[in-house]
């Protein structure tokens, strides 16, 4: 394959494209490089291969931050090259930059100045909830609609495509040789000034020499993945291709003839929207599916690698930060099997505090010395141990049956009832643990839990559960997110997920076309409480020790908040709902609180004039401030899923006649009296 | 059989501070047909309120009064209005700061920010008493001998102001005009628009009137026990609910009744030893009484009265 | 095709109680505390009859509906489908026996999509349960892709505009596409029985046409039997194998269309109620 020398000439159109999107990208990417890490990461490595002694990466840090920075920046290149082709260029550059700015660089530099990943981006959610408020207000004021987003979705030809794809190649090499001299420059001033050791010149001529040949190559990449998301004037069929040519016959042949173009021209406005945004060339590029795709392969690789790239983002402390990322994934578990509740199935549970409870008792009794006092069997720590992994799904599924338990009777309840019932859940559970002490340890609970127990192959596996070390439960974690993660995915997206958002919408539709409610109202419970019980064994297994009074029915209200601060019913939206709350109920309250503590801070005149104040204090008023906020202006969420958007945001209509749940259910003595049905 | 007897006008005084509660929660149910989850914060607040009332007059732990005289009555009275009427100001500002925007917005909305609310009070009285238990001053209460057996007057005080309450509210419902409009919004709030009721108003002034007898509860709660502490709300809340649900949801009637029972039954499960519940009756109070609140929505939803709203073909 | 219950000015008892009989009444009543919306309605309806129940408003006929549908049960009497009892039946199992229905006010999920609207109908033919959703096992692709398929050929009965607009959300459609959908999404359970209530409510004349004539011919093509309420008399009497009329919760009439034209109790109860509707109506 020849390199084309026909696009390193670019059209003037084509060079608005690249000057709006290189600035875009080059920002953020120098950012990373220069005033964070990067740069040190790529030195270190390089280092690293060529002469160990003076990196300060150890042989398999190096391996694996070699790994990390590698796809790093191909996924930045490739995307730069995606963008390019993708964009429609009807945005203002202007706006795609100051977006930019709220939603990337502004986080990083949170995160870099806070030294904390957590906080920098609870600060960042914080402040993209005063952006979109605030951005609302300046637009009405200064009379400014942002340009209709596009309607149509252009039908490409062959040319045209030909095209995009040369934009992608563009888009590539100029962004990894622009980047390619930033860099050059940036570490020729190193050297002239005697901070860059010499033998690192060689990576920085290899590095300039490789970068522009990168990127013709990944732009390419980001390009083919644009190309998937185009449409060609030569597409025919809805889908299935020449199949339904031949089937049918009468009116089942009606099928053949509607195109996926076709479908396209019908659409009205706000849904064609919906998919414009989905097909390139489009105004949004940034949000299209094929760009998250770059976003989570990043996201991914951050989360994956970071214990070896934390260190170098944040320096010493990287055991403390381990922990309480480990801590904070099962928040994230926590809140994915709340969201199947309240967010799929529009369940308010106020007690899901409870199913967690059982879930760490489940452990916490069978995984220590307390089995002995319940059983009088006397059993090995290390063989139990291996048990953790079983007891994992069995836990779990203790905590789906109470789910079955508690629910049967009360999910035909509506609403209001079953919220405040369940809220009865929440205080009664613990209670149970703490009262029945002969079985439980009472208020004392339980320590001594035994941790996991994995294979050791020496010198190629072998992990330490027991040690100071965070890391093995970090990745235990992310496992266990990932497919937490996946089963909500596959859930939402299935018959019981379109049965959920039916009942959501109207019981008595859902019912009469054949849901049974009260079935797969349970189903949800079932599976919220699941992943209830994953959570806790985990949380039991990590801390070692658990007491009833660890929770309370606050924490269920917690737990709830981060549903809702995220957005009900979207995953990325819950996960980011997590860590908001997490970071605000551990580490920024704790935080404000050293601050306040000391009499020269400016947050120390809290304390001193308000009686009973600190920080932790409040904690619940901060939280209702933020959930009557939201509920006011933002009900989505922060991270809102397509369909909850709509749904709260729809134009009132007349016809529609608004359904909430039903008191009883159909069939009963009691439905006829209360709903009339026309 | 005495024990039986005291235990009976024990567990009638603390009903009818549940009835009064329970009222409270009814009353707005039946208007506008929503939980109203921080109201028992309210009554939360109305306990705060009343300390800091009875200091201001006075009256505080360290010098309590010796003796019933007119002049403590006169201020307890002062007190209970002016707690009543703190919590019915309070009321009416969370109505329209956090459910008046959502009155059209889908059923979890306004619940949530009424969580939000409950959330918010609850951290207030932190701020205001700390976070551990506040005593009231002690008041008097000299005993009354009645039949066999002894009463402390407190419980015949609390029995009858509540009572009293209670009469005042069934005369406001039932015979004055805007007691004719809250029944008709309860009823069907866009037919009551159609006959020229404000229903903005109505609701506001269902919310002041709940929540300033969740305020009135509040003062009588310290005339008979001995300590609030900030969460109590959600301690009481849920029995109060559990008596509003038990004499039927939305109706008033019905709330005075349930809170009366549930009293009684509170009062009896204090009987229980330890052999029958692990650490007595006491520490099983709250799964008892969220056990009958399931029993009597899974069996009998409408309450023992059954609801005010006519039945809808 | 014709009914053999011809009896007129009164209540009919069926001529051969339960032969053939797809959906039988017997002696239905229900009543809400002190008022009774349906008394002693008997009815039959026979395979592939298209039965119209008509009457001046309030006459209980979307109680009917209920009453045979599971969202109420009756205070005595009897349904039976298929020769079984289906009194006891909650609206789900109903479905599942083969009885599905559209509303007098449409009721679709107004946030999902045509195609999901008609794949929530199929729900009692699925298969997959929490597992399959889960791990998806090639059966639940397969029945999956096979639903999809199935919901776009049923959308393809009404023609192509549905299928056109099958990505849509059933918010946007017009309000024929909207009746369309909702039919479709009935279809999809695969019912023998279907309840159509109010079919052309708000309709032109135009749009009339055009639903009696897909009505037609869900039971010509598709071989349904068919049971709808409607107030147009015009399409009743065209369309239906015979029609029962209710006046205050009674069947004061049941026979084919133009004995029921003529009957004086039906002329009676329609006096003076018919002639403001009508000229409301158009």
């Amino acid at each position: 394959m020849s390199i084309n020398s026909r696009w390193l000439r670019v059209e003037s159109d084509t060079r608005k494209l690249l000057m709006k999107w290189l600035v875009a990208l080059l920002v953020p990417v120098a950012i990373f490089t220069f005033l964070w890490s990067g740069e040190a990461i790529e030195n270190n490595v390089f280092l690293g291969i060529v002469a160990p002694a003076t990196s300060l990466y150890t042989s398999s840090a190096v391996f694996y931050a070699a790994i990390f920075i590698v796809i790093f920046y191909a996924t930045v290149i490739a995307l730069a090259g995606y963008l390019v082709a993708a964009d429609s260029d009807r945005r203002n550059p202007i706006e795609v930059w100051i977006d930019l700015l709220f939603y990337v660089v502004l986080p990083m530099l949170y995160i870099i100045v806070t030294s904390n990943l957590l906080i920098g981006l609870s600060l960042s959610a914080i402040t993209w909830g005063i952006y979109f408020f605030a951005r609302k207000r300046v637009r009405d004021l200064l009379h400014y609609n942002p340009p209709a987003l596009l309607e149509e979705v252009q039908v490409l030809d062959e040319q045209q495509k030909a095209n995009m794809m040369n934009r992608a190649r563009a888009g590539g090499f100029w962004f990894a040789t622009a980047f390619a001299v930033i860099s050059l420059i940036v570490d020729v001033i190193f050297f002239l000034s005697g901070s860059l050791p010499s033998v690192l010149l060689i990576w920085v001529i290899v590095r300039t020499i490789l970068l522009p040949v990168a990127g013709y190559f990944l732009g390419q990449l980001g390009g083919s993945v644009a190309l998937k998301r185009v449409i060609t004037q030569n597409e025919n069929g809805n889908g299935n291709g020449e199949k339904s040519e031949q089937r049918g016959f009468g009116w089942r042949r009606n099928v053949a003839q509607v195109s996926k173009k076709q479908q396209l021209e019908h659409l009205s406005k706000s849904r064609a929207r919906e998919e414009a945004k989905d097909f390139v060339p489009n105004d949004l590029p940034l949000q299209s599916k094929g760009a998250s795709r770059f976003y989570l392969t990043l996201l991914g690789l951050v989360v994956l690698f970071y214990p070896v790239i934390d260190p170098i983002l944040f320096g010493s402390g990287t055991k403390g930060r381990i922990t309480s990322y480990g801590d904070l994934g099962y928040y994230v578990i926590l809140a994915l099997g709340l969201n199947i509740v309240v967010g799929f199935a529009g369940l308010l549970d106020l007690g899901y505090v409870a199913f967690f409870v059982i879930g760490t008792y489940a452990w916490a009794l069978v995984g220590s010395t307390q089995f002995t006092v319940l059983t009088g069997i006397v059993t090995n720590p290390q063989f139990v141990s291996w048990l953790f992994w079983p007891m994992i799904i069995i836990a779990a599924l203790i905590a789906a049956a109470w789910g079955v338990l508690l629910g049967a009777p009360t999910l035909r309840l509506r609403g209001d009832y079953l919220a405040i019932v369940t809220l009865g859940f929440g205080e009664i559970i613990p209670a149970f643990f703490l009262n029945l002490d002969k079985y439980t340890g009472g208020i004392n609970g339980i320590s001594g839990i035994y941790r996991p127990a994995t294979p050791c192959i020496q010198p190629f596996f072998c992990v330490d559960w027991n040690g100071f070390d965070p890391t093995p439960y970090y990745y235990l974690i992310l496992v266990l997110i990932f497919l937490c993660i996946f089963a909500n995915v596959r859930l939402r997206d299935s018959r019981l997920g379109r049965a959920w958002v039916a009942i959501r919408e109207d019981e008595i539709a859902a019912s009469s076309s054949g849901i049974n409610l009260v079935n797969t109202k349970l189903f949800a419970f079932a599976a919220g409480a699941f992943f209830s019980g994953v959570a806790g064994i985990y949380h039991a297994a990590k801390l070692g020790t658990i007491a009833p009074t660890d929770f309370n029915s606050n924490d269920s209200f917690i737990f709830l908040a981060m549903v809702v601060i995220g957005g009900l019913g979207s995953i990325p939206g819950v996960i980011v709902g997590a860590v908001v709350v997490y970071a605000i109920n551990l580490l920024i309250l704790a935080q404000l609180d050293t601050f306040a503590a000391d009499p020269t801070n400016f947050l120390h005149v809290f304390p001193q004039y308000i009686p009973n104040f600190t920080f932790s204090n409040i904690r619940n008023l901060l939280f209702g401030i933020i959930l009557i906020s939201i509920m006011i202006f933002r009900p989505e969420g922060l991270i809102p899923s397509a369909r909850r958007r709509r749904e709260l945001h729809r134009a009132p209509d007349a016809e529609l006649i608004e359904v909430g749940a039903l008191d009883e259910p159909p069939g009963s003595a009691a439905f006829e009296a209360e709903v009339p049905v026309e | 059989m005495e024990l039986f007897l005291s235990l009976l006008v024990v567990g009638l005084a603390t009903g009818a501070i549940y009835a009064l509660i329970a009222l409270g929660y009814t009353m707005v149910y039946g208007i506008i047909e929503l939980i109203n989850f921080a109201h028992s914060d309210i009554f939360m607040i109305g306990t705060f309120v009343t300390i800091t009332l009875e200091g201001l007059f006075g009256i505080t732990s360290d010098s309590p009064p010796k003796s019933i005289t007119s002049d403590l009555i006169l201020r307890l009275v002062l007190i209970g209005i002016g707690a009543f009427l703190v919590c019915a100001l309070l009321g009416v500002i969370i109505e329209r700061i956090a459910y008046k925007p959502l009155r059209n917005a889908p059923r979890l909305a306004p619940l949530i920010s009424a969580i939000g609310v409950s959330l918010i009070l609850q951290d207030v009285g932190k701020l205001w008493k700390g976070s551990t238990d506040v005593s009231f001053p002690n008041l008097p209460t000299p005993s009354i001998r009645v039949g066999a057996i002894n009463i402390d007057s407190v419980n015949i005080f609390v029995i009858v102001i509540a009572v009293l309450l209670m009469v005042g509210l069934q005369f406001l419902i039932t015979r004055t005009r805007i007691g004719r409009a809250m029944r008709a919004v309860a009823q069907d709030r866009d037919a009551a628009a159609l006959m020229g009721v404000d229903v903005d108003r109505i609701i506001t002034f269902t919310f002041f009137i709940g929540a300033g007898l969740a305020g009135a509860a509040g003062c009588i709660y310290g005339l008979k026990f001995p300590n609030t502490v900030f969460n109590i709300g959600f301690q009481l809340g849920l029995i109060a609910f559990t008596a509003a649900v038990l004499g039927g949801i939305g109706n008033i009637v019905g709330a005075m009744v349930g809170g009366l029972v549930v009293g009684l039954i509170t009062s009896l499960i204090s009987l229980l030893p330890d052999t029958v519940l692990p650490h007595g009756g006491n520490a099983w109070n709250n799964a008892i009484i969220f056990a009958i609140l399931i029993l009597i929505l899974v069996f009998r939803p409408s309450g023992l009265l059954g609801q005010q709203a006519p039945e809808k073909v | 095709m014709s009914s053999k219950q011809v009896k007129l000015g009164g209540e009919s008892r069926p001529a051969v109680p339960s032969e053939n009989a797809l959906l039988e009444l017997s002696g239905v009543t229900k009543r809400f505390g002190g008022l009774a919306a349906v008394q002693e309605v008997n009815l039959i309806i026979r395979p592939r009859e298209i039965v119209s129940v008509i009457g001046p408003n309030g006459a209980g006929k979307t109680t009917v509906f209920n009453l045979i549908t599971g969202l109420y049960v009756p205070t005595t009497g009897e349904i039976r489908f298929d020769g079984k009892s289906i009194v006891k039946l909650s609206p789900d199992r109903i479905v599942q026996a083969g009885i599905t229905r559209t509303f007098q006010n449409i009721r679709l999920f107004n946030n999902m999509t045509v195609l999901e609207n008609v794949l929530v109908g199929q729900h009692t033919l699925l298969k997959a349960g929490v597992f399959g959703s889960l791990f998806r096992p090639p059966y639940v692709i397969h029945e999956e892709e096979k639903a999809r398929e199935r919901a776009v050929e049923l959308l393809g009965f009404f023609g192509t505009t549905l299928l056109e607009r099958q990505e849509e959300y059933v918010m946007n459609l017009s309000y024929a596409d909207r009746r369309r959908v909702e039919i479709a999404r009935a279809l999809a359970a695969n019912p023998k029985l279907l309840l159509l209530d109010e079919p052309t409510a708000g309709m032109n004349e135009n749009e009339t046409l055009e639903a009696v004539k897909y009505i037609r011919r869900l039971r010509d093509e598709l071989g349904l039997t068919i049971l709808l309420i409607e107030h147009k008399l015009a399409v009743t009497m065209g369309m239906s194998d015979h029609i029962a009329v209710l006046d205050y919760g009674r069947k004061i009439a049941d026979g084919l269309p133009e004995e029921v034209r003529n009957d004086e109790r039906v002329i009676a109860a329609y006096l003076g109620r018919q002639t403001k509707e009508d000229a409301a109506e158009e």
